[in-house]
């Protein structure tokens, strides 16, 4: 196509390497937790409850509910075991001297960054479930929402050293009030 | 202007208007008119439920009335050399001082009711969202400019340009009003509100002799004729819908720079409002073109700016420019950016575009997403409806697919065509959309953060769509699609300062 700017990018496209700190490895058992309370949970109680009740009540039913329940549980399965792994391994975070950087996400992957010019608060937040497992969130909320970085899984002790370490660099940078 | 009733007591603090009262007790016509009209329609008996509804109504319309005249005796301002001050609260008394200086927009707006009564209510606007300074309503048309001229006094110093005037409203430019897939969902909307409040008065229109004669006349004639007889009316209906909103909220449109730092908007039939916006929190353009508007060569202008309020304020008050002659939308564009606005040319049009495209993969997803959302679940349950039911509906079946694959074609290359992102002096332009397509110009300073988010789907074919996070307007916007591996580098050259630190591999491929 002439004129189009589909060229292959020049050799010396620079590329985005990840974050250098993983999470607290105890975030796996945490997601895996969630998703058995929010998603996997709630799926297999509901396919075996009718299986269940289909071997005792309707044996017909089972030819073709059968593959329905199947349908279900597998996904399900696959989300509870997989989901977490792929969380560990991408989400991460690092503090640069002018930014801060976070990955995140296990099937729609982000990475943001965000200058610490622009830093408006840092709060790190416990939910109860994240404190049975010792671990925090650390929020770092820019002018626009669209700015906020979230990092998730780290330790307590790790997260308040990490806001409080956010927070002093933010001081030293001069503000950006835009 | 100055009736010594409106004078509380010493330090200039002012009353807004009296009459204001008057607008505030009008809210109860709208019940007692519907009461009315159900009496009228249902032949002069009135059900008792009515009876316990007046009272309740002349109960509260008391107490409101009360509140509303305490409060209003109770609210005073002041413009002082240095602050906006607002004193309300009948038991807690409140006092809001807001520095002129933090004073980013202004709006007036009168109702109709506020037309008739000569009054405009005053909303002053500063930096963060909901920062809660109260509304003064309302005051007189002429006071209310003076105390706006006042408050804007300090945040504007600067000359007036050559022409201030951007742009003067036309009534040519209602024939673009309909062109709008609203036409139709607004007829529908209109048509269940009309219901709806006629059930709740009491009335069934399906029960009515109109209606169900009307309705036994059309079950005679042949479906060939009523059905887009009944689309045609349709259609019209909406389209005067369409003309009526679009004249209300837009007639007597002016766009001007109030001075050199100032750009205001004035609009409106009955409802006038007038919109003004600091240049300094005005960080860009978006030129919008949806489907229709577009093939009708018209396009739309909005402001993103800081100081507008939350998203939905943000949506009624950002508009620069309505439905307009696309030449005229981009020149407006240009005047209130305060550069030509870089209009990019499409890809096939001759000249060469200033946009980079992004790969071909883009244009293969956009078609694979069509098929796999729009083709295939139609078709599929056509399908399995012919097997199931009746094999007539394999033929459907098969149009279906046909006629949906070729749609989806037109719109993933439609699409693939518009997309292009790229950096224009001091400006990051985006284009993206089919059937809503806008083109963003942005301030490149005004970029605060950047996301880098990609699916399974996206990593393979070697694409990422980057996010530019903006304390402005809608706040972010999305550049879907690019390489992955020019991304990094973009975000870098587009908005330095931020991902520079975390980037690796420049200097090693360079050496290779």
């Amino acid at each position: 196509m002439p004129g189009s700017g589909t060229a292959p990018p020049p050799a010396a496209a620079p590329a985005l390497r990840p974050p250098r700190h993983r999470v607290d490895p105890r975030a796996r058992r945490w997601w895996t937790v969630r998703a058995l309370l929010t998603v996997g949970g709630p799926v297999l109680l509901t396919a075996v409850a009718l299986a269940l009740c289909a071997l005792l009540f309707f044996p017909g039913a089972l030819p073709w509910l059968g593959p329905l329940l199947v349908a279900l549980v597998v996904p399900a399965l696959l989300h509870l075991v997989l989901m977490p792994r792929v969380r560990y391994a991408v989400h991460a975070w690092e503090l640069g001297g002018r930014a801060v950087y976070a990955s995140d996400g296990w099937y729609r992957q982000r990475r943001r960054i965000a200058p610490l010019s622009r830093v408006q608060t840092v709060d790190t937040v416990r939910g109860p479930l994240e404190r049975r497992f010792g671990l925090a969130t650390v929020t770092v909320t820019t002018a626009s929402t669209a700015g906020d970085i979230r990092i998730r899984g780290l330790s307590e002790a790790g997260a308040e050293e990490l806001s409080r370490r956010i927070g002093a660099a933010a001081q030293l940078i001069l503000g950006d009030t835009a | 202007m100055t009736d010594t009733t409106r004078r509380a007591p010493g330090g200039g603090w002012r009353r807004t208007h009296p009459r204001t009262l008057l607008v505030h007790a009008t809210w109860p016509l709208p019940p007692l008119a519907s009461l009315g009209a159900a009496a009228v329609l249902t032949g002069g008996r009135i059900p008792p439920g009515t009876w316990i509804t007046l009272a309740a109504l002349t109960v509260s319309f008391a107490v409101v009335t009360a509140v509303g005249a305490v409060r209003w005796a109770r609210t005073e301002f002041r413009v002082t050399g240095a602050a906006l001050e607002v004193r309300t609260g009948a038991w807690t008394r409140r006092l809001r001082t807001v520095p002129l200086d933090r004073i980013r927009t202004v709006d007036l707006t009168a109702t109709p009711l506020h037309r008739v009564l000569r009054l405009a209510a005053l909303r002053a606007g500063t930096a963060g969202e909901g920062s809660g300074v109260p509304t003064l309503d309302a005051l007189p048309v002429a006071e209310a400019r003076q105390v706006r001229d006042a408050l804007l006094a300090r945040a504007t110093p600067g000359a007036v340009a050559d022409d201030p005037v951007l742009a003067r409203f036309s009534p040519r430019w209602l024939r673009y009003a309909p062109l709008t897939f609203w036409v139709v969902g607004g007829v529908l909307i209109a048509a269940g509100t009309v219901h709806r409040v006629l059930h709740g008065m009491g009335v069934d229109l399906w029960e009515l002799g109109v209606v169900r004669r009307a309705f036994a006349a059309f079950g005679t004639v042949s479906p060939w004729l009523t059905v887009p007889a009944a689309l045609l009316v349709l259609l019209a209906a909406g389209a005067v819908g369409a003309v009526a909103l679009y004249a209300e909220n837009w007639w007597g449109h002016r766009l001007e720079w109030a001075d050199g730092s100032t750009l205001r908007v004035r609009r409106g039939l009955f409802t006038t409002r007038t919109v003004t916006i600091d240049r300094a929190r005005l960080r860009g353009v978006l030129l919008r073109e949806p489907l229709l508007l577009r093939a009708g060569g018209g396009a739309a202008v909005r402001a993103v700016a800081g100081g507008l309020g939350d998203r939905d304020e943000n949506r009624a008050r950002s508009g620069l420019l309505p439905p307009a002659p696309r030449a005229l939308a981009v020149r407006v564009a240009g005047g209130a950016l305060g550069a030509p606005f870089p209009d990019p040319p499409l890809p096939d049009r001759g000249a060469p575009t200033a946009l980079t495209r992004p790969p071909r993969a883009a244009l293969r997803r956009r078609r694979l997403r069509g098929l796999c959302w729009v083709t295939l679940p139609g078709t599929a349950v056509l399908a399995g409806g012919a097997a199931a039911c009746t094999p007539a509906l394999l033929v459907w079946a098969g149009a279906y697919a046909v006629v949906s694959a070729a749609a989806v074609e037109w719109a993933a290359r439609e699409a693939y065509r518009a997309l292009g992102y790229g950096l224009c002096g001091g400006h990051l332009v985006v284009r993206s959309g089919v059937f809503g397509r806008d083109t963003l110009a942005l301030e490149r300073s005004a970029v605060a953060a950047w996301t880098f988010s990609s699916t399974p789907f996206g990593r393979r074919a070697g694409l990422v769509t980057l996010t530019a996070a903006f304390a402005a307007g809608e706040g972010r916007h999305r550049i879907p699609d690019l390489a992955a591996a020019r991304a990094p580098g973009f975000a870098a050259g587009a908005a330095p300062g931020i991902v520079e630190e975390f980037l690796v591999g420049a200097a090693e491929s360079g050496r290779r």
